[in-house]
């Protein structure tokens, strides 16, 4: 029994070592970009929730109003949120009101800055903040460290749905749609075009499957693109005037979908199709392989049951 | 390294194995344990019947995720095919399982190959360890990372009302150009461990011939991931097929059912 307790007690400051060490400068150094008349873009890194970004890793954007900002994502710590509320409070005239696109983490996780002010989500992300905060919060704690000091994740209080609303004199389309999550809100900003995609878009960073479900996810898609854009805003990856991350984030889901299904048909097992890292053309998007080995992991079994009939029961 | 495993099926998928490993690096001292655990000691002592001669060995390939990015589901392989000495069972534990022993697989006839999945309460090493008469334990494994609760979690199906439907419910399909089987059970895989629900989990599962000899045989333990899918190989002679699967639980249910190729 000594022996095991003391090998856990040193299996524990083996990790913990690196966590304090890591927690050295939590600043965000912020790089808003006005992209079109009225909309600013601050860009996230193209890369997983890493010590290195601070996991301000998704995009923010920010409409300007008469009465502040609307601000689409809060960023994904305490200190993230507070550093946009900075440029909102500074440069924008304060917030209006904050949405949230859907409930990983990344995109909500810095609601507290904007706490003063309405947090607008679809109903079924606000019962996923709540449902996932704790878990959540427990999992970027142990992979950011210092730059979660003071992070309470608060779920949107207020409840939107399909339909077009003026926040501060701006009209804003939005959108109910599904399959990246369960529940993914886009906007549209008709005064210029920019279509605001949350992570129903990726660009040159591989996409992100936990709760994806890719029938849904391609009809989402369908339904995006028939909106005339001049602009189009993923949630992770550059601001484009072209279609580019329609075309990219179909051929992503298409080709994993492949790989995935050829995997479990030829009889592989999941720790075989992680190993045999993402599909080549993807391999050298940001985020991956990692994200790819995630998406193996997550999504799996919806393989596995299409690959395996049924052959017994209980005897 | 020469392997058993399928990854070159996919495309770059040869290359991508090389690159992503898969058990311990090459070791100059074979009798020093690569993760440095204190577990090592115990569970050889407690687990493998105390072999005199044991060593690491970089021929034992263990794939895992590095990650336990799903605490309930954390996949594994383990392909002993390249090593010389013959091998007649495999131990695999977990070096911080509340439960360490996760199963023990007599190969039999099949290929000293398993896919399995388990569940992973605290980060540290898995280790699968080759054991024959004669010849040293031959121990290889992974480090894997993770946040905890695989094992103390209750499992999905009992936040259903209708978890008891479907129970014992098998998949499966034999692969003749591979050789592979694999073979899924619907079973909560319950470790006890999780308030109010006592423990009961599938405990032996055969692979058995058209004349009804076994193939391969596999003791089921507790951190063995619910609903659990498990992948054998099977040589050519009997990668034709049929093959029975049978198995048995904890509290006395039989589960059976059959592939042809």
């Amino acid at each position: 029994m000594i022996t095991r307790r003391t090998a856990l007690l040193t299996g524990t400051a083996a990790l913990l070592t690196p966590l304090a060490a890591r927690a050295t400068d939590p600043g965000y150094h912020l790089k808003p970009a006005e992209i079109a008349d009225g909309v600013w873009l601050i860009e996230g890194a193209q890369d997983s929730f890493a010590p290195a970004n601070g996991g301000a890793i998704c995009n923010i954007v920010m409409l300007r109003t008469d009465q502040g900002a609307v601000v689409i994502d809060s960023g994904g710590t305490a200190l993230h949120g507070a550093a946009l509320r900075g440029f909102a409070d500074q440069r924008l005239g304060g917030v209006a009101a904050t949405l949230n696109t859907h409930h990983h983490p990344d995109h909500w996780f810095g609601n507290q800055a904007f706490a003063d002010r309405p947090i607008l989500a679809l109903p079924a992300t606000r019962d996923l903040q709540a449902q996932n905060a704790q878990a959540l919060s427990e999992g970027l704690y142990r992979i950011l460290g210092g730059w979660m000091r003071g992070t309470a994740p608060l779920p949107a209080a207020t409840a939107v749905t399909d339909d077009s609303m003026v926040i501060g004199g701006r009209d804003l389309r939005l959108l109910a749609l599904s399959g990246h999550s369960q529940a993914d809100l886009a906007l549209l900003d008709p005064t210029t075009g920019t279509l605001i995609a949350g992570d129903l878009l990726f660009l040159d960073r591989a996409p992100s499957f936990p709760d994806a479900d890719l029938g849904a996810w391609r009809g989402a898609l369908d339904r995006l693109a028939a909106i005339p854009a001049s602009g189009i805003v993923p949630g992770h990856g550059p601001f484009m005037r072209d279609s580019r991350a329609f075309a990219q984030t179909r051929a992503y889901l298409d080709a994993f979908q492949d790989r995935l299904g050829r995997a479990a048909d030829l009889g592989l097992a999941p720790a075989e199709t992680l190993a045999a890292g993402p599909m080549p053309e993807f391999a050298g998007l940001g985020a991956n392989p990692e994200e790819y080995h995630r998406a193996v992991v997550q999504r799996w079994r919806d393989f596995e049951d299409m690959a395996l009939p049924l052959i017994g029961g209980t005897a | 390294m020469m392997s058993a495993f399928l990854c070159d099926r996919l495309a770059n998928g040869a290359a991508a194995l090389a690159q992503y490993g898969g058990g311990i690096a090459p070791v100059t001292a074979p009798d020093a344990d690569p993760f440095d655990s204190g577990m090592w000691e115990l569970h050889r002592l407690e687990y493998l019947g105390d072999p005199p001669d044991w060593r690491a060995d970089p021929r034992m390939r263990v794939l895992t995720p590095r990650n336990a990015e799903d605490a309930s589901h954390v996949p594994i392989m383990i392909d002993a095919t390249g090593l010389t000495d013959p091998v007649t069972r495999i131990v695999v534990t977990i070096d911080y399982s509340p439960l360490p022993l996760a199963l023990i697989f007599h190969p039999g006839r099949a290929l000293p190959l398993l896919g399995f999945g388990v569940k992973y309460e605290i980060a540290g090493p898995i280790r699968a360890t080759a054991l024959a008469d004669g010849v040293p334990a031959r121990m290889g494994g992974a480090f894997i990372d993770a946040m905890g609760g695989g094992c103390s979690a209750p499992a999905v199906a009992h936040t259903r009302p209708d978890w008891q439907q479907g129970f014992g419910e098998m998949r499966g399909r034999l692969f003749p150009d591979s050789g592979r089987l694999r073979v899924n059970i619907r079973h909560p895989m319950d470790t006890g461990l999780a308030d109010g629900i006592p423990a009961h989990h599938l405990t032996d599962l055969q692979l058995l011939d058209a004349q009804g000899a076994t193939i391969a045989r596999i003791e089921l333990r507790h951190p063995v991931e619910e609903n659990p899918t498990l992948t054998f190989a099977l040589p050519p002679d009997l990668a034709s097929g049929p093959v029975r699967i049978e198995a048995r639980d904890s509290n006395g249910y039989r589960f059976s059912g059959e592939v042809r190729a």
